[in-house]
């Protein structure tokens, strides 16, 4: 087991598409890293790189302390688990499995070991006299799976493992590579588009866009402080709900005006976020998550301090059985940053609705004992002390600990 | 009445063919097993059946003996040098360039070798024959004058006149003539392999060396079995090359039953004595291809 170090990793092709500038990670000993972002960030180039697939064209890549930015991809001691699996045609589950080591030159008792220790962690063992054709898709990923783990190796690469499975499968199996990661232990770099994956898998998780890091923390502190409008836009489901607002002064605190409403802005925030102050009276990009929205009719414990009430026509509703996307409009233009954008882009749920006119589409999840139907004046409340302010021009959010000072 | 009205149309359909393929590739094989039984000279309008005398014959004829020889030595040796040239070649523009840790490419120039490599392919065999008489000419050949011009003015074979060199000088011949066909084979099945296939072999450990004859080669067996059977026909034929380079000479060393079929029809007039070899041919044919198609069976690949 090693912890992977990238350093500065460029990765240009020829015609001068940059597909990885200037990366910096460090993958600690024994760590779930996902790679995410939304398709030609240059994530799975990254991991290639990793692997030893792709030459790196700047910078520097360390496994385990050791630079290998030159070594064959066998000699870097690391097994990676592909997207369509590849798996040998013409060789047989257990040959599949016992390829990698027979190569190395183990002894042929310890192959058998090793094989049948990870048919049976994985389910296999009635499947190892079989050719991969004979299979199902689960049972040939967890054949991709038993390939890397036989190796030991010092890292698991993974591009999209589970990207072909269907739903259902994709969850099971998600469980269980949780599962064998805590098992194994052994440091796995991890890329996919899915952003439920990145946050259930990952003990940490990094964004890329366009071949930059966008930040790299943990699923909860992602969610909670992201760090520009790109990563608030692209991690959650239902994604983060826009709006230009101002920023205004009143008695007894601050508000953000948008729309013709005003959510008190409490003083903690300002606290919390350093700079925030110096926006009073400008205008800001305000963030909301659809969960910091409760049915104010369903909520009645918590529509004390810290919670405004904001009075909305249910456009759409979703019912989801444990809890109901309520989809209004807001009388205010979409907010049309780059950042928004390139989020929405990659979000293969986007919205399907054409908007009307200047008006934006915002979604909050409420509990499923509200009674919303489309069309009804409903009344929502928003956990004041959930907002986010981002920057109009850079997009940064504001009084982040990373943009402190930028 | 659907269904007799439909038995007329397939039967319309079929008949056709039928009536052609019988009419000129049956009955031509039928009057050839007929002739065999005969001493027809080719001109006479009187045909005296001889029954198998031409098959006692035949069998005692020792130039037959050397041509079918010679066709089993081709039928060995022109499958196992082009295919494995072939596959060499195919790997080297396909899988064996790029850095040691990079992706797996071709080498430098790949595509243009590919142009090079088939351009005999698309030349006329009776060209090539004409062209590699005067290459391998003792006196004024390109060869011997290369080897001249690096001072082995002492090695001066008489390439197509020496016994033991003119049958290998034929099966360069017939080698290089087909190798362009086989490299484009084998690269559309190498290109068929999806590229994680290969790099998941290396990620495993495996050499290049190791991914070529680990994973390329069974995964294209399909395409070298069809190579087999290609050049074994070729072998049993390669009437055009002996015929323009070397007549079947010299002292018969490059004598193949095709040619020598061929002579005693039309040069010795022996048109009996020519079917019978063509029948023993024919059935020689189909025995090996049988096997062939029979030894070389494999299960089919899905990726």
């Amino acid at each position: 087991m090693a912890s992977i170090v990238l350093s500065n990793v460029d990765k240009i092709y020829a015609g001068g598409v940059k597909a990885v500038n200037g990366l910096n990670l460090e993958i600690k000993d024994g760590e779930f890293m996902v790679l995410v972002g939304p398709s030609g960030c240059g994530k799975s180039t990254a991991l290639r790189m990793i692997a030893g697939l792709e030459d790196i064209s700047g910078g520097e890549i360390a496994i385990g302390e050791k630079v290998v930015n030159h070594l064959p991809p066998k000699d870097r001691d690391i097994a990676m688990v592909f997207q369509n699996y590849a798996l040998y045609p013409h060789m047989t589950v257990a040959e599949n499995l016992a390829f990698g080591l027979k190569l190395r030159k183990m002894p042929k008792p310890e192959i058998q070991k090793r094989v049948n220790q990870a048919a049976k962690m994985l389910g296999l063992e009635q499947y190892l006299k079989r050719k991969p054709a004979a299979l199902s898709g689960g049972q040939r990923q967890r054949v991709a799976m038993g390939r890397a783990i036989v190796r030991e190796p010092q890292a698991f690469l993974m591009d999209e493992p589970l990207s072909n499975l269907d739903a259902k499968l994709r969850v099971s199996m998600r469980a269980s590579l949780n599962q064998m990661h805590e098992r194994l232990g052994v440091t796995t770099v991890y890329v996919t588009h899915d952003q439920v994956e990145a946050m259930t898998l990952g003990d940490r998780v990094c964004v890329l866009r366009d071949g930059i890091l966008q930040q790299v923390d943990t699923p909860q502190n992602l969610f909670d402080n992201p760090v520009n409008l790109f990563v608030a836009g692209f991690m959650g489901s239902p994604s983060m709900n826009f709006v230009t607002a101002e920023l205004v002064q009143v008695d007894g605190g601050a508000a953000a005006a948008f729309a013709g409403f005003r959510l008190p802005v409490p003083a903690s925030t300002f606290t919390e976020k350093p700079g925030l102050d110096q926006y009073l009276g400008r205008k800001v990009i305000l963030g909301i998550r659809p969960s910091d929205f409760e049915d104010a009719a369903a909520a009645n414990g918590h529509t004390g301090a810290g919670w405004a009430r904001l009075p909305v026509r249910a456009e759409v509703t979703e019912e989801l059985g444990s809890e109901i996307n309520v989809l209004f409009l807001i009388d205010a233009p979409p907010v049309e940053h780059k950042d928004t954008v390139a989020a929405k882009d990659a979000d293969e749920d986007g919205e399907p609705i054409p908007l009307a006119g200047d008006k934006s589409l915002w979604t909050a999840r409420v509990n499923a004992r509200s009674h919303v139907r489309p069309g009804q004046q409903t009344e929502l409340v928003v956990d004041t002390h959930n907002l986010h302010f981002f920057d109009q021009g850079s997009g940064l959010a504001i009084g982040h600990p990373a943009n402190v000072g930028r | 009445m659907r269904k007799t009205h439909q038995r007329r149309v397939i039967i319309g359909f079929l008949a056709a063919p039928v009536l052609l393929y019988t009419v000129f590739v049956a009955s031509p094989y039928v009057q050839a097993f007929y002739i065999a039984l005969t001493d027809w000279r080719g001109l006479s309008a009187e045909i005296g059946l001889i029954g198998l005398g031409n098959f006692t014959e035949l069998f005692g004829d020792p130039v037959f003996w050397q041509a079918l020889r010679n066709n089993l030595l081709l039928l060995v040796t022109l499958p196992i040098v082009t295919i494995g040239v072939g596959l060499f070649l195919a790997f080297m523009l396909n899988a064996a360039g790029g850095p040691r840790s990079g992706e797996i490419r071709g080498v430098r120039g790949a595509k243009f070798y590919r142009v090079v490599y088939f351009f005999p392919y698309v030349l006329s065999i009776a060209i090539i024959g004409v062209l590699w008489k005067n290459i391998y000419n003792p006196i004024n050949g390109l060869l011997n004058g290369a080897l001249r011009a690096v001072g082995l003015e002492e090695v001066q074979p008489s390439w197509l006149g020496d016994e033991r060199l003119a049958f290998w000088a034929v099966l360069a011949v017939l080698v290089w003539n087909g190798i362009g066909f086989y490299v484009v084979l084998f690269t559309a099945g190498i290109k068929a392999i999806p590229a994680s296939l290969l790099e998941a072999a290396v990620l495993d450990g495996a050499s290049r060396t190791q991914v070529f004859f680990r994973i390329t080669i069974p995964l294209i067996w399909e395409n070298i079995r069809t190579a087999a059977v290609y050049l074994g026909i070729a072998a049993l034929d390669a009437f055009a090359v002996v015929q323009i380079m070397t007549g079947g000479g010299p002292n018969d060393s490059t004598q193949v039953g095709s040619f020598y079929l061929y002579q005693n029809a039309f040069s010795y007039g022996r048109f009996g004595y020519a079917s019978a070899m063509g029948v023993v041919l024919f059935v020689v044919t189909l025995a090996l291809s049988a096997f062939t198609l029979r030894a070389t069976r494999k299960e089919r690949i899905e990726f």
